[in-house]
């Protein structure tokens, strides 16, 4: 067992990786346009992207993700220790931390929240600590036991569900229940509950959101001083594409998410605004139903393995990259993740061979006019251009792909059922470790392998060995070892990877979106 | 006192319209496919999660319970909890009606402003070239989406000359005024383009009656017989048809206000049908069924206003 101990300055080290030299201006608001608002922005019920993505700049985590999501490195404890049976992990809190309304943050906070997070009445994230039998204090340190050995506990710990809420606020809360409590805390908003950068200080449902900057924020700017650089964040909720970028180019926002593909040269030639594309580990991939027979008991041609290799090398990436996201992605290369998740494999995954695909139809004795369902969003044009696309290259093998357009609901509910062949699908990592990707995709106890139906004992086994392989090299191995079962099954259509595409104004800068989708803002300024 | 008991009467017969809405709307909401637990939990959430959310909110109950439930509920006027906003449904649409109520009359009142003028410039100019212009024109915006009217009016007026905000609602009456100017506009270009139609033809029709040849026979002012003789009698039948125009406005605002990013009534019915938050589809519907009644019972009162022979039995 190798001993981990990193301490304080590897923080300041990454820190310094991103933080320029230079004096940094204070002041001024950030108006920032999203796709959609948060609804309850709490450590542990957040569940939804906006509400997740949020949890960071209001509520810090003992651990955090390095900024290219590949390594842990300290947050509010500035050292920390996995123990060499690997059971223990002990954590030293950093003094004089405060909450954003100047209250000490102190340990009995820490033993607080991290009951509430894994307390498997609470939220939907408890099952990530389900390896936690106990966390103890005496002063500054945290001891956290775990009833075996997890290689994903530091990983855990720097995840949003484990972020430090106020003991005293939450107990004094109005409300009977934790969720109650939880929900008058949001709707009142305010410094007390949380220790992050900002404090949410304004708040219309679903129309705005206001960050106010916390003065007592523990984490040191460039210029000496606490971060945030910002005094606010003005979120403005704006569901159109076309109109919240309408809204950055006449100047009314700063910066605007989820920009449309289509739109990214328009906006990157335009010399008032940045259009960053950052790396992220969004991929995009479509279920394969791999059941006997459909839901309606006919027989199922995507059954056969070999013909669900084979619409994988007869589905030209590039092309579709070219055609949904203009250029702005790259082929899937590792079939459980995105290759920007730790352990991703490099495979060749499926490229583009019609030959193979032809030869492979063959064998399975595929008839011409096989008639094939996609499953698509109604009203995305992404989907849309995926079908046309996939119709035409498909076609050739004997397969008539037809559309059956749906909304979300519909089609989540089509995925549990099994009522589906094929449909589009989309994944973002919470986590900082690949086990809840590879569960979602491949582990068949949770969700039928992503609706798939896919099983494989072997794939199975290896999952549940690497819940508990502190080796980091027999784990790698473990993840390779799934990653080769899953291409050589298939049971996804693997298509592409996605960065998050954000337009912010020249004014603006030090903005990230992490490869999590966490917006980070304590270290953003605005040019007055 | 006749007008009174026509105003109850009328009163009484929308109670059995509800009824009748609340039964379908609630009927329909359970037909979509897609369950309300997945729209809270996510995907991510595992089959024990949605049957502990399904539970709790009632959904596991036959379908006559929880209408009783909705039903009786609903005449103590609570409408429930909103799925996704998790706060009691009539606060949230409390909340917003106020900027709904403000675009819809602001829409309303351009449309009258616009159609009025042009309506009555084109009829006494029958078959010359103001009328064809105006017909023209007219034609063009009845036949251009309202989503794509919304988006040129936002590309030029707001984001090329900035006369205008891009999206928003604005605070107070002169913010509001401000920042719903071109969602107004939008819906009024298309509501007035049908307004100007019907009054012009109405107005055509008037002018050859009898009693307006018999007015200038007897040497009336032009204008005494245009105000008292035609607009009255023209604008009967164009009543009726802006209180159509505003039912339908309302179910516009549902493409209007999320073009414009406009936090209203209409944004908020698409994301609650999309979260499949079977408790605030069912109170807005209600809201809006209201709404609609209202404005056709005022229809009828302007119509017996101006018509004392539709008399208010």
């Amino acid at each position: 067992m190798t001993r981990s101990t990193l301490m304080a300055a590897a923080l300041a080290a990454t820190t310094a990786l991103v933080t320029p030299v230079a004096a940094q201006e204070r002041g001024g608001t950030m108006n920032f346009a999203r796709y959609d608002g948060s609804r309850l922005i709490d450590p542990i019920y957040a569940d939804r992207n906006p509400d997740i993505w949020m949890v960071g700049s209001l509520f810090d985590t003992l651990l955090r993700s390095s900024d290219d999501g590949k390594s842990i490195v300290g947050g509010l404890a500035e050292s920390f220790e996995v123990s060499e049976d690997g059971k223990t992990v002990t954590l030293m809190l950093q003094s004089g931390l405060k909450f954003a309304d100047g209250s000490a943050l102190e340990a009995d906070d820490v033993l607080f929240s991290l009951d509430r997070a894994r307390n498997g009445d609470l939220g939907p994230w408890s099952g990530m600590l389900g390896s936690v039998s106990d966390v103890t204090a005496d002063g500054n340190t945290i001891t956290v036991s775990l009833s075996q050995p997890d290689p994903t506990i530091l990983s855990m710990l720097a995840t949003f569900n484990t972020a430090i809420v106020n003991k005293d606020v939450f107990e004094a809360a109005e409300g009977a229940t934790d969720q109650e409590k939880s929900a008058a805390i949001f709707a009142a908003g305010g410094a007390g509950v949380g220790s992050g950068a900002f404090y949410m200080c304004g708040f219309e449902q679903g129309a705005s959101m206001d960050f106010c900057a916390n003065e007592h924020h523990w984490e040191m700017g460039a210029d000496g001083k606490p971060l945030p650089y910002l005094d606010k964040v003005h979120f403005e909720i704006i569901p159109d594409d076309a109109t919240r970028i309408l809204k950055l180019q006449a100047g009314e926002v700063d910066a605007v998410e989820f920009v449309p593909f289509s739109r990214v040269a328009e906006l990157d030639a335009d010399p008032a605004i940045n259009m960053n594309l950052y790396p992220s580990t969004r991929i995009i991939y479509s279920p394969i139903n791999t059941r006997e027979t459909r839901a309606d008991g006919s027989a199922n041609p995507l059954n056969d393995v070999r013909v669900r290799q084979a619409i994988n090398y007869a589905t030209n990436k590039d092309a579709l990259i070219g055609l949904v996201l203009q250029g702005a992605g790259q082929p899937m290369t590792a079939p459980l993740m995105s290759s920007s998740t730790r352990l991703a494999s490099k495979l060749d995954l499926y490229s583009y061979d019609m030959d193979k695909a032809m030869a492979l139809v063959k064998e399975a004795g595929i008839e011409p006019g096989t008639k094939v369902t996609l499953t698509t969003l109604a009203g995305s044009a992404d989907d849309s251009t995926i079908f046309a696309a996939l119709q035409q290259m498909w076609a050739p093998l004997g397969i008539e792909l037809v559309v059956e357009q749906v909304d979300g609901p519909t089609r989540s509910a089509k995925n549990r059922s099994g009522e589906f062949d094929i449909h589009t699908y989309g994944w973002v990592d919470d986590v900082n470790d690949p086990s809840q990707v590879t569960g979602w995709l491949g582990y068949s106890p949770i969700r039928s392998a992503v609706g798939t139906g896919w099983e494989s004992d072997k794939f199975n086994a290896l999952f549940e060995a690497s819940g508990k392989e502190m080796d980091q090299a027999a784990r790698a191995q473990q993840y390779a070892d799934m990653q080769t079962i899953y291409t050589d099954a298939a049971p996804l259509l693997f298509m592409y990877e996605t960065p998050f595409a954000v337009a912010v104004s020249t004014a603006v800068d030090g903005y990230v979106q992490t490869p999590l989708g966490a917006n980070i803002f304590s270290r953003a300024t605005v040019s007055k | 006192m006749a007008g009174l008991q026509y105003v109850l009467k009328r009163l009484a017969l929308m109670v059995p319209t509800f009824v009748l809405v609340m039964i379908i709307i609630f009927l329909l909401v359970r037909l979509l496919p897609g369950d309300p637990a997945i729209a809270i939990a996510g995907d991510k959430a595992s089959d024990a999660d949605l049957a502990a959310i399904r539970e709790k909110l009632g959904l596991n109950d036959p379908l006559l319970v929880q209408f009783w439930l909705f039903f009786t509920n609903t005449l103590q006027g609570d409408l429930g909890r909103s799925i996704m906003m998790r706060t009691s449904v009539s606060s949230v649409i409390l909340e917003r009606l106020p900027t709904t109520g403000f675009l819809a009359l602001f829409a309303v009142s351009l449309s009258l402003l616009i159609a009025g003028p042009l309506a009555f410039v084109a009829a006494l100019n029958r078959g010359k070239w103001p009328d064809t212009v105006i017909r023209t024109v007219f034609q063009v915006g009845l036949s251009m989406p309202v989503f794509y009217i919304g988006l040129i009016l936002l590309t030029f007026l707001a984001a090329q000359l900035r006369w205008f905000p891009v999206g928003g609602s604005g605070d107070g009456f002169f913010g509001q005024l401000y920042y719903l100017f071109l969602p107004s506009m939008t819906v009024a270009l298309y509501t007035s383009a049908i307004i100007m139609r019907n009054l012009r033809a109405s107005i055509i029709e008037v002018l050859d009656a009898e009693y307006v040849q018999f007015a200038r026979a007897k040497g009336l002012p032009n204008r005494l017989i245009l105000g008292r003789h035609v607009l009255r009698n023209a604008l009967i039948s164009t009543i009726t048809l802006l209180g159509l125009s505003i039912g339908n406005l309302m179910s516009g605002t549902l493409v209007t206000e999320t073009v414009f990013a406009v936090p209203g009534l209409g944004r908020l019915m698409l994301e609650a049908i999309f979260a499949r938050d079977y408790p605030l589809i069912q109170g807005l519907t209600l809201t809006f069924a209201i709404l609609v009644s209202i404005v056709f019972l005022l229809t009828d009162l302007f119509q017996s206003l101006l018509d004392p022979r539709m008399r208010l039995t």
